[in-house]
């Protein structure tokens, strides 16, 4: 199935985690936020929801600013 | 004790408040635009700030470094921002964003009416500003030296306002203390001068005038010589909150001898 990761398109087994996810693409979820579908997710629900065929995800993370 | 280490202690010990979280650093950092993160680093400790902002944007899929490798967070107070936002909206997704990365309710909130002056759209964040506050952010706004808008995000329930000094990145200054001066005298919460620092003397200036801090990125990250710089800034508002806190003499037009007439 299919998944957007920040914009990309990006091929994931059925039964996917978020938290899985991100172990795939390297993100520290300890530093980062999540929107499932404009929703965010809390940090201790990474482990146990699945991903859908489109899904959507944002992952933000803090960079330099004033 | 000697005298300046008892000056030192009392400056220390009037702790900035800002809401539930108290500092001993008036000095608010930025961590955008150094050139290495390594020389932010040094700068921040230069600096003496306990509090840095950071920007909320998507994380860069297959980039391992990361701003928050540099940035002890046990030291540092992280005060995200949601710069770049144009909307009410979208300011409030970015705090609501934020909150849930740095696990901390402290957002700089900022809402900007245009790209060319990036002054903020007081409408859009007053409307934040509602909102975030009814959902128990600590807000720290964000806004123009304008004393009426001021007053209304102070009563909105804004935890501290931050009017800008002058625009973002423009290293001008205070341009309007007298607007500054205005807001000071009715405010009842932190007023932290927020953007437009150039140079030392223009956070003195904010201190001198009363205000509780000062927030500043380009003045340092742009300096030739960063960490010296942050240093600078670091001297700057101490000596502009010992110089508040002493009672400065009044201007006067003409001339006043400091030795006794001559008496021979």
């Amino acid at each position: 199935m299919k998944v957007i990761l920040n914009g990309e398109p990006k091929e994931c087994s059925e039964g996917t985690t978020i938290e899985k996810l991100l172990d795939i693409y390297k993100i520290d979820k300890n530093r980062a936020a999540v929107e499932l579908n404009l929703q965010i997710v809390p940090r201790k629900e990474l482990s146990n929801r699945m991903l859908k065929d489109t899904d959507i995800l944002e992952v933000v993370t803090f960079v330099g600013g004033g | 004790m000697l005298v300046a280490d008892r000056i030192e202690k009392e400056l220390e010990d009037k702790k900035l408040k800002i809401g539930k979280y108290e500092f001993t650093s008036r000095l608010f950092v930025g961590t955008g635009k150094y050139p290495s993160m390594e020389v932010m680093a040094e700068a921040l400790e230069a600096s003496g700030a306990e509090v840095v902002t950071v920007a909320v944007r998507r994380v860069k899929i297959n980039e391992s470094e990361s701003l928050l490798d540099y940035i002890d967070t046990k030291k540092y107070k992280i005060l995200p921002n949601t710069a770049g936002c144009y909307s009410a909206d979208e300011a409030i997704r970015v705090a609501r964003l934020a909150r849930e990365a740095g696990m901390s309710d402290m957002i700089k909130l900022e809402v900007l009416g245009d790209e060319k002056t990036l002054l903020p759209d007081p409408v859009e964040t007053l409307k934040a500003t509602t909102i975030l506050v009814k959902e128990g952010f600590t807000v720290l706004v964000y806004t123009s030296d304008d004393p009426i808008i001021a007053k209304k995000l102070e009563d909105a329930g804004a935890t501290c306002v931050m009017p800008a000094g002058a625009p973002i990145g423009s290293g001008q200054g205070i341009l309007n203390k007298n607007n500054i001066r205005i807001i000071l005298e009715s405010a009842k919460v932190p007023i932290i001068v927020d953007a437009g620092v150039g140079t030392a003397s223009d956070i003195t200036i904010a201190m001198e005038l009363g205000c509780e801090g000062v927030l500043l990125n380009t003045g340092i990250a742009l300096a030739k010589d960063p960490v010296r710089m942050a240093r600078a800034m670091k001297l700057a508002w101490e000596s502009g909150r010992l110089a508040f806190l002493s009672g400065r003499i009044p201007k006067k037009l003409y001339a006043k001898a400091s030795s006794p007439e001559k008496d021979f």
